[in-house]
C-alpha cells in the first residue's frame, strides 16, 4: 500500500494537508497563539519548536478539536476543521500522542490499540448485542491488526495482555504511538514524543519517526525539546515564541537565523 | 519491641471490643439471638460474637512493616491479648450495663440483650466467659492465620458452610421433603436449626471437599484446572444444558418462598446487570439508577391495570417493546442533562433525579394519573395466551425473571467484549484522550444510560407484575444503594459477579429475616469490609482483579475465581 500511496501523491506534493491561516488563541486575557499561520506539506516531518510557554501544545490541541480557536481557520486535507469535535477530527485522520503520556492505564496493551482503531469500525450497538457474524470477524481483524501495529512499534508480544500501566517507560511511549496509529491517520501529531528518554532511545525513536514517514506514507508533526531530534528528522521547523510565529523554515535556515537565536536557542545553536 | 506489638494487638482487640459494644447496643445481637445454628445448642448470636474475636486474633497476628514475618508464638500471642481485649471490653460492658440502667439513652439496650452476650448468666460470670473465651478464640484466628493454607481454608470453609446452611434451613427442609427424603431432612435439622450430627457432617463434607480440590495429595487433584484448561465448545455446551435444565427445575425443587426469594434476587441481578454497564463499564456514578426500576413499574401498572387511569389493561407480553422504548427514552432525558457533569457531580445529580421521579409518582400533582401515596394496584400477571397458570405464582414469573436475566447478561456481555464496551472502559480510564481518539462520548454516555435504563426499567416491569400492586415507597433510593452495592460486592464489571452479588446481598437476607432492621449496616459492614479486604469484588472481572493485585503474585486464590472466568467466553457462542 505504501508504495502506491507514495505515487499517488507524489503528484500532490506540493499541496498541503494542513493550511493554519492567522489562528489565534486566548485563555481570558492571555493569548496562547497570536495570528499564527503554518502550513504542512504532505508527507513531511515539521517540527514546532519554541521554549515553554510558547504556546506549542495549544496549537496541538487546535489542530487536534480539543480547543476551540478563538479565531483563526484551520484546514485539514481540505476540509475546515474549525468547530469539530475531537472524535470528528480524529475521524478524518488525525492521530495524536500526549506530552504526558495518557494511556488507558487500566486497559490491556492490545485493548489500548484496538481502542485507537474505534473511529475505523462498523459494528453498532444493536449489530453487537444481536451477536452478527460480521461483527466478530470485524473483532477478529482488529486484534489482528492491533497485533500487526504493536509489532511495527516494536512493543513486545508478551506484554499483549498486561495492564497498560505496568509497561515500562518507553514501551509505553511505543504503545501511546500504536494507538494514534491503529486510527489509520493521515496526520500524526506527535507531543514531545523522547521526554524522559535516554539517548539510545531517543536515537531509536528518531529513527522510528523517519521510519514512519517513509513506510506508512504519513505526515508528522512534532513538539519537540531535543534539537539533535528536531534537526536530524525535520523538513521543516515553525519556531513560537509568546505565542507567536518567529520563525519557519529548513533546519539550516532556521539554525542560522538570528530572531531564533536569540529567544530560544542561544549560544547552543553556533555550537 | 514486644511491647510495641502487644499494644498493636490490644489496639486491634479495643477496635474489635468497642464495634461488639456497638452491635449490642443497637439491639442487632438480640435480634440475631432468636437465630440457632444450632439446635437448642448455639445461636447466631454466639456465633457472631465468637466469630468477631476469631478474625480480631486474624487481623492481630497479620505480618506487618515491622514485623513482616511473625514466630508463630509471637503471633499466637498477639491474637490471644487481642481477644483477651476485645472480650474483655465486652465483658466490663456488660457488667455495666446490668449494674446501670442505660435504656434512656441506648433504647434498644434492653435487658434481654445483655443477658445474651452473658450467656444467660451472672454478669461476673458471663463477663469472664467472654474474657477467656476472647483469648482463647482470638489465639485460635491467630493460629489460622499462621497454619499452611489448606487446613485453615479447611476449616474455614467448614465453619462457613454450617453457619449458611443452617441459616437456609428452611429453603433445603422444604426442598428435602419435596424430594421425599424427610429422613435426610431430620437427621440434618431440627426445630429451625442444624443438629449436631448434621453440623458435624456439613463441616466434615466441607472440609474433605476442599481437601480433595486443593490437596496435592488428593486423587482428584488438578482435575479442576485440567477440566477448564481443556474446555471444548461441545463440553461447555453440555455444562450449559445441565445448567439450564437445573434453572428450569429449580422452582418446583425448592417450593413456593425459596423461589419468592429467588425472583427477588432476580431483580437485582437485573439491575446490577444494567447499573454495571453504566457504572462497571462506562465509569458514570449514576445513584439514582431507582428511577428507571419505578419507572419501568408504573408504565407496566399504568398500561396494564384495571385500576389506572388508561383503563387499557393490555396484555404484560403485548406491552413490553413499548415498556422498552419508554425506558430508553427515559435513559436520555435523565441523561442528557448530566452528560457534562463529572465523578461526585453526576453522583449527586443523578441522586437527585433518582428522589424527583419518587416524589413525583407521590405527588398530588400527579394524583389524577399515579394515584399518589395510594399506589396502583390490581396489576395483573403476565399471562401468555393459552398458559392459565396464574403466573403470580412465585413459581411462575421465576419463568420471566429468569428469561430476562438470561437475556440481559448476554446482551451485557456482548457488548462488554465489543467495540462499544471498549469505549466504554476508554471513556472510564480517561474521557478526553478518549474522544481524541474517536470515540464519541457524548453518544456513548447515552448508550450507556439507555441501555442501562432498559434493564432497570424490565426490573421494574417484572416487580410491578411480581407484586401486583405498586406504591412510591417501593422506590427509595435504599434500592439504587442495594443495587450499588451489589456490583460492587460481586466485583465491578464482572457480570458472575453481579449474581453473586445479588444472591449473597439480596437473597440470604431474605432467609435471615431478623437482618431487615438492620439491613443498612449489613451493607455498610459488607461494603467496608470488601473495601478493604477485597476491593475488586468477590468474583472479579479479569481486568480488575489485575487492576488491583497486578504487584503481587497471583496466589492460589485466584485460580478459583479464573475457573469462572474461562467458563465464560463460551457463552457467547457466535460471537466469540
Amino acid at each position: 500500500m505504501t508504495e502506491a500511496a507514495w505515487g499517488d501523491s507524489a503528484d500532490a506534493a506540493d499541496r498541503s494537508i494542513v493550511e493554519v491561516g492567522n489562528l489565534t488563541k486566548s485563555f481570558g486575557g492571555l493569548v496562547a497563539n497570536r495570528d499564527i499561520d503554518f502550513t504542512i506539506p504532505r508527507h513531511s516531518i515539521v517540527s514546532i519548536i519554541g521554549p515553554n510557554g510558547a504556546g506549542k501544545t495549544t496549537l496541538f490541541n487546535q489542530i487536534s478539536g480539543y480547543y476551540q480557536p478563538t479565531s483563526g481557520t484551520i484546514e485539514f486535507d481540505g476540509v475546515n476543521i474549525v468547530g469539530l469535535a475531537p472524535n470528528d477530527v480524529a475521524e478524518l485522520g488525525i492521530g495524536r500522542t500526549y506530552q504526558n503520556i495518557r494511556l488507558f492505564a487500566d486497559m490491556t496493551v492490545l485493548a489500548n490499540v484496538m481502542v485507537g482503531r474505534h473511529a475505523r469500525l462498523k459494528s453498532q450497538w444493536y449489530e453487537v448485542i444481536l451477536g452478527l457474524p460480521r461483527v466478530a470477524l470485524e473483532e477478529e481483524a482488529t486484534r489482528t491488526r492491533a497485533r500487526e501495529l504493536l509489532e511495527l512499534v516494536g512493543v513486545p508480544r508478551r506484554y499483549e495482555d498486561e495492564l497498560a500501566r505496568n509497561l515500562p517507560y518507553g514501551e509505553q511511549r511505543r504503545l501511546e504511538v500504536a494507538r494514534a496509529l491503529a486510527s489509520d491517520p493521515k496526520l500524526l501529531l506527535l507531543d514531545e514524543p523522547t521526554a524522559g528518554m535516554n539517548p539510545g532511545e531517543t536515537a531509536r525513536m528518531t529513527q522510528f519517526i523517519g521510519r514512519l514517514r517513509r513506510d506508512l506514507g504519513l505526515t508528522i508533526l512534532l513538539i519537540e525539546h531535543d534539537m539533535k531530534v528536531v534537526m536530524g528528522v525535520s523538513e521543516r521547523i515553525t519556531v513560537l515564541d509568546y505565542g507567536e510565529k518567529i520563525a519557519e523554515g529548513t533546519p539550516e535556515e532556521i539554525r542560522a537565523n538570528p530572531r531564533v537565536i536569540e529567544a530560544y536557542l542561544g549560544k547552543g545553536a553556533t555550537a | 519491641m514486644t511491647r510495641d506489638r502487644m499494644i498493636a494487638a490490644a489496639r486491634v482487640g479495643l477496635v474489635a471490643g468497642g464495634a461488639m459494644v456497638f452491635v449490642v447496643t443497637i439491639g442487632f445481637v438480640e435480634t440475631v439471638a432468636r437465630r440457632e445454628v444450632l439446635a437448642d445448642l448455639l445461636s447466631l448470636s454466639t456465633v457472631m460474637i465468637a466469630s468477631v474475636a476469631v478474625i480480631t486474633g486474624v487481623v492481630a497476628a497479620r505480618p506487618n512493616t515491622r514485623d513482616p514475618e511473625p514466630t508463630g508464638q509471637a503471633a499466637t500471642l498477639r491474637g490471644v491479648v487481642a481477644g483477651l481485649v476485645a472480650g474483655g471490653m465486652l465483658g466490663l460492658f456488660a457488667i455495666f450495663a446490668s449494674a446501670v440502667d442505660l435504656r434512656d439513652i441506648l433504647p434498644n439496650l434492653s435487658p434481654s440483650s445483655v443477658q445474651t452476650i452473658t450467656f444467660d448468666m451472672e454478669p461476673l460470670v458471663g463477663a469472664a466467659i467472654l474474657f477467656i473465651g476472647g483469648g482463647v478464640l482470638g489465639g485460635l484466628g491467630a493460629i489460622l492465620r499462621i497454619l499452611p493454607v489448606l487446613p485453615t481454608r479447611m476449616v474455614v470453609t467448614a465453619a462457613i458452610a454450617i453457619v449458611v446452611l443452617s441459616i437456609m434451613e428452611q429453603v433445603l427442609r422444604v426442598m428435602l421433603s419435596e424430594l421425599e427424603l424427610r429422613t435426610v431432612a431430620n437427621f440434618f435439622y431440627q426445630s429451625g436449626a442444624l443438629t449436631v450430627q448434621g453440623a458435624v457432617a456439613v463441616g466434615v463434607i466441607a472440609a474433605a471437599l476442599v481437601w480433595l480440590r486443593r490437596a496435592p495429595q488428593s486423587p482428584v487433584h488438578g482435575l479442576f484446572q485440567r477440566a477448564t484448561a481443556r474446555t471444548t465448545r461441545r463440553s461447555s455446551l453440555i455444562l450449559y444444558v445441565v445448567i439450564a435444565l437445573l434453572l428450569l427445575a429449580l422452582p418446583q425443587v425448592i417450593g413456593r418462598f425459596p423461589s419468592d426469594v429467588i425472583g427477588n434476587a432476580g431483580l437485582y441481578i437485573l439491575l446490577g446487570l444494567g447499573l454495571n454497564i453504566v457504572v462497571g463499564y462506562a465509569g458514570l456514578l449514576d445513584l439514582g439508577y431507582v428511577a428507571f426500576y419505578a419507572i419501568g413499574a408504573y408504565s407496566v401498572a399504568l398500561l396494564t391495570s384495571p385500576q389506572s387511569f388508561l383503563a387499557l389493561e393490555l396484555n404484560f407480553w403485548l406491552i413490553l417493546p413499548l415498556v422498552i422504548l419508554i425506558a430508553a427514552a427515559a435513559g436520555v432525558v435523565i441523561g442528557a442533562p448530566v452528560l457534562r457533569l463529572r465523578g461526585d457531580y453526576l453522583a449527586i445529580v443523578t441522586l437527585g433525579f433518582g428522589e424527583i421521579v419518587r416524589l413525583l409518582f407521590l405527588s398530588d400533582w400527579l394524583k389524577e394519573y399515579t394515584n399518589a401515596g395510594q399506589g396502583i394496584l390490581g396489576v395483573p400477571d403476565p399471562t401468555l395466551p393459552g398458559l392459565t397458570v396464574p403466573t403470580s405464582d412465585p413459581e411462575a414469573i421465576y419463568y420471566p425473571i429468569l428469561l430476562a436475566c438470561i437475556v440481559a447478561a448476554l446482551v451485557a456481555y456482548r457488548l462488554a467484549h465489543s467495540r462499544v464496551g471498549r469505549a466504554w472502559n476508554a471513556m472510564r480510564e480517561d474521557e478526553s484522550v478518549a474522544e481524541a481518539t474517536g470515540i464519541n462520548t457524548t453518544n456513548y454516555k447515552l448508550l450507556a444510560f439507555s441501555l442501562g435504563a432498559v434493564f432497570g426499567c424490565l426490573s421494574g416491569a417484572l416487580f410491578a407484575s411480581k407484586i401486583g400492586s405498586i406504591f412510591p415507597h417501593s422506590f427509595e433510593i435504599l434500592v439504587s444503594i442495594t443495587a450499588l452495592a451489589v456490583i460492587i460486592l460481586g466485583g465491578m464489571g464482572s457480570i458472575p459477579g453481579v449474581i453473586v452479588g445479588a444472591l449473597v446481598l439480596v437473597g440470604l437476607p431474605e432467609l435471615l429475616r431478623e437482618f431487615d432492621e438492620y439491613r443498612l449496616l449489613v451493607y455498610g459492614a459488607v461494603l467496608v469490609a470488601m473495601m478493604l479486604l477485597r476491593p475488586e469484588g468477590l468474583v472479579p472481572s479479569a481486568m480488575r482483579r489485575r487492576e488491583l493485585h497486578d504487584s503481587t503474585d497471583p496466589d492460589e486464590q485466584y485460580e478459583e475465581e479464573a475457573g469462572v472466568e474461562t467458563g465464560k467466553p463460551a457463552i457467547s457462542g457466535g460471537v466469540a
